[in-house]
């Protein structure tokens, strides 16, 4: 990966080459940022590579359907399967037994209709020095397989730390695991070892005593927010935006580095089926309004912000781009054959060959 | 539908999954919730008593009304009461809530009186015992094992009163996520509180009716006095739109109308198609890549600078470079005024035409559009 990183100026931070060439975790982005994959490869393309490290995600639940498990449940196996700490927070009383319900990285076999690349190699042989570029790329973000839940090993082996927020009287001690977590994980010029993830569920969700305490809630993010950046972690918090007042969700918005909010559509809605092609296969949207910027002034164009939740065959997430007429110029077709090349959006250098 | 709101709760709740959990809201503008609550209450007593529900009993929890207005009210709808006891327990909170009765009947004032039958309970501020109470009652109707019974709260208005909402929220979801319940429902008056609880509880809800009145003025009172009969008349009628959360994240939206009657409420189903809620979720389209039917007409009215139409007539195109010579002129505007006309009276269409080069005659024998003459 190290031929291949993207020198956008030449006042780019010159890495050690050691640490390019280092777990396939981490993939080196512009600016001196390093990214960690989301657990989804479309999303990880939309934002440009993938969430930057010592950013803060913050998803936007819609009260009417549970789309954000999907996106936290990627998150958190993608670290799993790399070895990456993990510490879960959420607003029910046994959140261990959560981890069960994770997926499992499916296998390339079973991955018939993703990688039709199989069937098309037959005719074209891939030079050899090409070769590793598509294997990193399986290695720094995996397809996940929502019906086979993820190996035990996975999590009991290694550092998972689950807390419940369902009884706290306060965030206090939600943000002391937080911070002694992150410690592990401090910054410097050498070598990045390990990465962590936390992933904290429904922030505000009702059951909880602290739910309404709105002003501790927002110092309680802003500390996460400051000290995640300083680490080599990455941190995800999920909350129902509707029931927080507006103002506080607006604080909340501005918050977050990386923004993104999932919405349910109406079932056997006739106006939304003429609208959309592929409409019985989408089972909400994903919508993403901000994208982490560290170390630039450059904002992101991206190419699309609206992307269909689509389950393939029920197992695997995909997100699309939403077949319907052009706006504003972004592509209408799906990510991968898009015609319009805005070159802001292709950083990491796609190969179209 | 109410018949769909049945059979979710007759379905009842999946290996590892919450259980299905349903918020009735109504306003005062439709004050019809209770009478909604009650018939989901006579419907799934019948379908436990059938044993056709995942459910085997019901814990009623009652703030509002008191226990014999419940087996009353059971009784007339058909239910079998007699059996009472096997199937349905009825926690009263609506006799005496904070326990004042009972040290009014401690300290002598108040001659006590047993309560009848029901489980009388009286200290509602106590989250806790409630929750703790409802699961004894209920595994003393359906036993210990993998049975499950339903719950139903009355009125969640009249619990918030005394508990605040997280109290409120907890239980419900603490009971959602219980081994042994199968589904669980309760009536929510929705102006009287927040927008917060009203939003907090449809969060942990999977299922959401609310009753609405058919007119839609935001103050009940101001209406036409002059038609008070039909005001009247209108009042006993309403909307019924339920939302249904299924499981694969989608959003079921469904309408029907109601309207009170002696023996209860009726639902009717009702035709309406609703266009509006696609608008608000896919981006707004640039491009309007449809034509109506206004502008088909135009477009066909339009006419083309070629100068063989077809039609056998001959038509000069003003090409923008003649000299205008005046007894040509009168002919030039004659034609482009006649032109004109046709094209102004065509809808004011319009083309202008400018060949690519001055010394390219009209007509010439190069002229490429020669070969559409048809």
């Amino acid at each position: 990966m190290a031929a291949t990183k993207t020198r956008t100026s030449s006042f780019s931070r010159n890495l050690p080459a050691a640490s390019s060439a280092q777990s396939p975790e981490i993939k080196c982005g512009p600016n001196g940022t390093f990214f960690v994959s989301s657990g989804i490869p479309d999303l990880d393309k939309t934002l440009g590579g993938g969430i930057p490290l010592g950013s803060l995600v913050m998803v936007m639940e819609d009260s009417e359907a549970p789309h954000h498990m999907l996106l936290l449940r990627n998150f958190m196996s993608q670290g799993l399967v790399h070895k990456q700490p993990l510490l879960y927070a959420s607003p029910s009383k046994d959140p261990r037994g959560f981890l069960g319900t994770l997926p499992s990285p499916s296998s390339p076999k079973d991955d018939k209709s993703r990688s039709h690349d199989a069937e098309q190699e037959k005719g074209l042989r891939i030079a050899w020095q090409y070769k590793k570029y598509f294997d990193n790329k399986q290695d720094f973000s995996n397809e996940f397989d929502l019906r086979r839940p993820l190996d035990r090993h996975f999590y009991t082996t290694q550092h998972v730390d689950c807390i419940s927020t369902h009884d706290l009287p306060n965030l206090a001690p939600l943000q002391e695991r937080c911070t002694s977590f992150l410690s592990h994980f401090p910054r410097s010029d050498s070598n990045i070892v390990c990465t962590g993830r936390i992933a904290i569920q429904s922030l505000c969700a009702p059951q909880c005593e602290n739910s309404s305490m709105e002003w501790e809630m927002l110092s309680f993010i802003r500390a996460l927010k400051s000290t995640v950046r300083s680490a080599n972690a990455v941190a995800i918090i999920t909350f129902p935006s509707s029931l927080v007042s507006p103002s506080f969700c607006k604080r909340w918005q501005h918050l977050a580095d990386c923004l993104v909010s999932v919405k349910a559509i109406p079932d056997e809605d006739k106006e939304l089926a003429k609208l959309l092609t592929g409409y019985q296969d989408i089972v909400g949207f994903l919508n993403i309004h901000k994208v982490s910027r560290i170390n630039t002034q450059v904002p992101a164009v991206l190419e699309a912000t609206t992307l269909s939740i689509k389950l393939q065959k029920r197992r695997y997430l995909v997100l699309e781009c939403l077949n319907q007429a052009p706006i504003d110029g972004s592509g209408g077709t799906s990510y991968g054959t898009s015609g319009s090349c805005s070159g802001s959006s292709s950083k990491s250098g796609s190969l179209n060959f | 539908m109410a018949d769909s709101i049945s059979r979710t709760i007759r379905d009842g709740a999946l290996e590892g999954e919450h259980a299905p959990s349903l918020t009735i809201k109504d306003t005062t503008a439709s004050p019809y919730g209770f009478d909604v609550f009650t018939h989901v209450l006579s419907q799934a007593s019948s379908l436990i008593l059938a044993g056709k529900s995942q459910s085997r009993g019901l814990v009623v929890v009652a703030y509002s009304r008191s226990p014999s207005f419940y087996l009353d009210f059971l009784k007339r709808s058909g239910v079998d009461v007699a059996s009472s006891q096997k199937w349905i327990h009825i926690l009263d909170c609506y006799t005496d809530p904070l326990g004042w009765k009972h040290q009014l009947a401690d300290s002598g004032i108040l001659p006590s009186n047993s309560s009848a039958g029901a489980c009388l309970f009286q200290d509602v501020k106590d989250i806790n015992k409630l929750q703790s109470l409802i699961l004894e009652l209920g595994s003393g109707l359906v036993g210990q094992g993998k049975v499950r019974f339903s719950v139903a709260i009355d009125s969640v208005t009249e619990m918030l009163r005394h508990v605040p909402l997280s109290k409120v929220a907890a239980l419900i979801s603490d009971l959602r996520s219980h081994d042994q319940i199968s589904s669980i429902f309760w009536l929510l008056h929705s102006d009287i509180h927040d927008v917060r609880v009203t939003t907090s509880l449809e969060y942990l809800s999977a299922m959401v009716a609310s009753v609405e009145s058919l007119n839609q003025s935001s103050d009940g009172l101001s209406g036409d006095l002059g038609n008070l009969s039909l005001l009247e008349q209108n009042f006993r009628r309403g909307k019924f739109h339920v939302r249904f959360k299924r499981r694969n994240g989608r959003v079921r939206v469904m309408n029907e109308q109601f309207h009170m009657e002696e023996s209860g409420i009726k639902f009717t189903s009702v035709t309406v198609e609703d266009g509006l809620v696609s608008q608000g979720l896919v981006p707004k389209v640039l491009f309007n890549l449809e034509l109506s039917e206004k502008e088909k007409l135009e477009r066909a009215r339009v006419v083309l600078p070629f100068e063989h139409q077809g039609n056998g007539k001959h038509i000069q195109i003003y090409d923008g470079r003649r000299s205008l010579a005046p007894e040509s002129m009168g002919e030039v505007s004659a034609d482009t005024s006649q032109s004109n006309t046709e094209e102004c009276s065509n809808g004011g269409g319009e083309i202008i035409y400018f060949r690519d080069s001055d010394d390219e005659r009209p007509d010439s024998d190069e002229d490429p559009d020669d070969d559409l003459d048809i």
